[in-house]
């Protein structure tokens, strides 16, 4: 920003600030209402939603799918989506760094004089972009199952089956039913597409980035692929 | 902020040389430069050694468990005969004193397996927790696998990672015979080759270049030489 | 107008605005005169009783001159077209202060022991008079809390009220978000239920991956290499004390540069400029202060 433009901008506000109403009591009373607002809605919340006591803590648990609360969704899921190893301490430290940098030096990167966001259309685009992924990471993270249970009701003789899928860590990657990641090919439907034979020989070979199951014990392969060929 | 408006003010000072030379703020009547050097590198000086003197204690206190390493502790968590080859058998015991039920942890027990190239006769001890990020990982049976419920991380059965996010193999725990008991001691991490080097908290890296990366802390166990 | 009838009358807007008695937003005339003598006869006790809360006024302003920046702060004018979007701010600091007086209150009840916290929420929950709803204000306060600070700081970035001159707000109010974020952070661990254990393992976890540091910052979090006796002490002393002091120190400078800059127009605003535009006040002693 130039000189100038600092100086029209200050003499501008002088203007409207000419124009303004007094703080006390024209805002303050929009300030006011707000505040009752949110008492209002705060209020709500714990008459409604209540403050209820989980388990307590025990660190010996193996059974216990462990959830942040809502406002780190965004970051729980992020850590979900980047499934490489070597990129695990870009999603943990990395961007939340970055992110956090760049949102504190706002103001000395971005220094034009307009204000308005829509003759702003970088930073407007730029800001929304970020909340809708905010937003949509948010919404898969409070929507998304667990990656270790298959939530799908399946006939008995497929029970067996379904146990190992969940067990062999295939929702990692694949989706079936409400549960699973979006890595791999979603399985809710792979027997309308794949034979049966093609499925056994995907699990053994571990095609593309697929780890290989070939020392999965035949009875356990077979149990595997009876399920998988059931879902259609 | 140094733009456009501080470089004008510096250019037209530069115009006016005949300029006097601007009185130091607080400047009084006979006040002489030297003296009130003095007093500003005192009142400084004494000013810093006074707050050194509370908050330096004060921060050292808060730090000094990073340096602290524990009693090593060692369990019995059953007769040799409860553990075979190919399975194994969950165990809770105490990895951390004197907090209850909040200092216990599990690891899955097994007999070493010649199959897998093990050494014979040695008892492997599996932690629970996914070096991810900390969750507690399950041995499904039916699979042979460790799975981890947060993001997906997947280890074969002896602990290395097949899938998900994890960065390197499960953590184990040391273990010994004694009097015909199965003991657990202190935690180390491992290598993707199984090599054992100091315990890391979850979602760091070992072996190579990254343990320098992600140095051992001095508040953990050196690990058991094989 | 229909809808005027129905308003009471002071809350009316003025048929001619800039008419009427005084000028607009000017104090009234009894805050800005000098505090009234001492009343020296004192015939009836009841004159002095009603007197008393002024003249306890005037005694504290008669040593702190309290009231020219009071009314200075209160009556300043806020520029045309300040809108419900600009609620958000004060709104957040309600949030706030909601947040600092229920945890106050649970903290009588409260134990940051690794043995006792969870006992200590099921007392407060199950038997404390009252405490639940108190517990419950204290959870979901925090959520609106922060659901306001990122609205707040949406309506800044969309209005380019982060640009100059006020550059310095935004970046503590960055702060200030990255403090509130630790405050969720560290508050969640304290219930000791499974959720909130598992969250602050992973959590823990998450500073230790940065690289050479990262390992030390989680020791330090923990006190120790493994969550133990004292860990859940020290994201009390967190929780309770430091991130607070901090956040209540940098919410008042937050507020200073508020009251000191003002705050911003709409950006769609553009006032119609006269001929000789007016003498801009003491801001411009930075950007122009050599040529007078």
């Amino acid at each position: 920003m130039k000189p100038a433009d600092k100086q029209a901008y200050l003499e501008e506000y002088e203007l409207l600030k000419k124009k303004g109403k007094p703080f006390f009591p024209y805002a303050v009373m929009k300030d006011s209402a707000m505040m009752l607002l949110v008492a209002a809605v705060i209020i709500a919340m714990s008459i409604v939603l209540g403050a209820e006591q989980g388990p307590k803590a025990d660190p010996t648990s193996t059974t216990y799918v462990p959830r942040p609360e809502w406002y780190f969704f965004f970051l729980f899921e992020l850590l979900r989506v980047i499934k490489p190893p070597e990129l695990v301490p870009i999603a943990t430290i990395g961007i939340p760094t970055i992110c956090m940098v760049l949102l504190l030096l706002l103001p000395f990167y971005d220094r034009g004089p307009e204000r308005n966001p829509i003759r702003r259309p970088i930073a407007t685009t730029a800001g929304v972009m970020t909340i809708v992924a905010m937003a949509y990471l948010t919404f898969l993270g409070a929507t998304g199952g667990s990656p270790t249970e298959i939530e799908m009701e399946v006939a008995p003789r497929y029970e067996a089956g379904k146990e190992i899928v969940a067990g062999a860590g295939c929702l990692a990657c694949h989706k079936i039913g409400e549960n699973g990641g979006t890595i791999g090919p979603e399985l809710t439907h792979i027997a309308q597409l794949v034979p049966r034979a093609a499925i056994v020989r995907s699990v053994e070979i571990g095609p593309d980035i697929m780890p290989s199951y070939r020392d999965l014990p035949p009875k356990k392969l077979n149990e595997l692929a009876d399920f998988l060929s059931s879902l259609d | 902020m140094s733009d456009g408006a501080d470089k004008q003010n510096g250019a037209e000072a530069a115009g006016r040389p005949e300029r006097p030379q601007p009185k130091p703020p607080g400047y009084f009547e006979g006040e002489s430069m030297t003296r009130r050097h003095a007093f500003t590198i005192a009142a400084q000086g004494l000013g810093g050694i006074a707050g050194a003197a509370i908050v330096l204690p004060a921060v050292g206190f808060a730090v000094a468990p990073i340096f602290h390493r524990g009693k090593e502790r060692w369990e019995a968590v059953g007769p040799v005969g409860d553990f075979v080859e190919d399975t194994y058998r969950q165990v809770v015991f105490t990895e951390t004193e004197g907090i209850g039920d909040a200092g216990k942890t599990t690891a899955y027990i097994r007999k070493s397996s010649k199959d897998l190239g093990e050494d014979p006769g040695q008892i492997v001890a599996v932690s629970n927790r996914c070096v991810h990020l900390g969750c507690p990982v399950r041995y499904v049976e039916a699979a042979g696998n460790f799975i981890c419920p947060c993001h997906g991380g997947v280890y074969d059965f002896q602990g290395k990672r097949i899938g998900g996010p994890p960065v390197r193999p499960l953590d184990q725990f040391q273990t010994r015979i004694q009097g015909g008991q199965v003991e657990v001691g202190p935690r180390y991490s491992v290598t993707s080759q199984l090599e054992p080097v100091r315990a890391r908290d979850p979602g760091e890296f070992t072996g190579g270049i990254w343990e320098y990366l992600y140095p051992p802390r001095p508040s953990t166990f050196p690990p058991p030489s094989s | 107008m229909k809808l005027d009838s129905l308003i009471p009358a002071p809350l009316r807007k003025p048929a001619k605005p800039g008419e009427g008695n005084g000028a607009k937003g000017a104090a009234p005339a009894d805050l800005k005169t000098a505090p009234p003598e001492r009343p020296t006869d004192t015939k009836k006790l009841a004159d002095r009783a009603v007197e008393a809360p002024v003249d306890a006024l005037a005694w504290v302003d008669q040593r702190t001159a309290a009231s020219g920046f009071l009314t200075g702060m209160l009556f300043r004018k806020v520029p045309k077209g300040t809108n419900w979007f600009y609620t958000l701010g004060s709104a957040t600091l309600f949030a706030f202060i909601v947040q600092a007086i229920t945890g106050v209150f649970l903290a009588m009840f409260y134990t940051p022991s690794t043995t006792q916290a969870y006992a200590s929420i099921s007392h407060i929950n199950n038997e404390v008079f009252l405490g639940a709803f108190v517990h419950g204000l204290h959870k979901w306060g925090s959520s609106v809390m922060v659901i306001l600070i990122f609205l707040h700081m949406g309506r800044t970035f969309f209005f380019g009220a982060y640009k100059y001159p006020r550059e310095l707000n935004w970046v503590i109010g960055v702060v200030l978000l990255i403090l509130t974020m630790t405050m969720a952070f560290t508050g969640y661990l304290l219930p000791f239920d499974q959720r909130s254990f598992w969250a602050s393992v992973v959590g823990i976890n998450i500073n230790g991956t940065g690289p050479v540091v990262g390992p030390y910052l989680s020791d330090f979090l923990r006190a120790g290499p493994e969550l133990g006796a004292t860990t859940l002490s020290r994201f009390y002393a967190i929780h309770m004390l430091l991130v607070p002091g901090a956040i209540i120190a940098l919410i008042g400078a937050h507020l200073y540069l508020v009251v000191k800059l003002g705050t911003t127009a709409p950006p769609w605003l553009k006032a119609k400029k006269p001929k000789a535009a007016a003498p801009v006040s003491q801001l411009n002693a930075s950007a122009n202060g050599s040529d007078k």
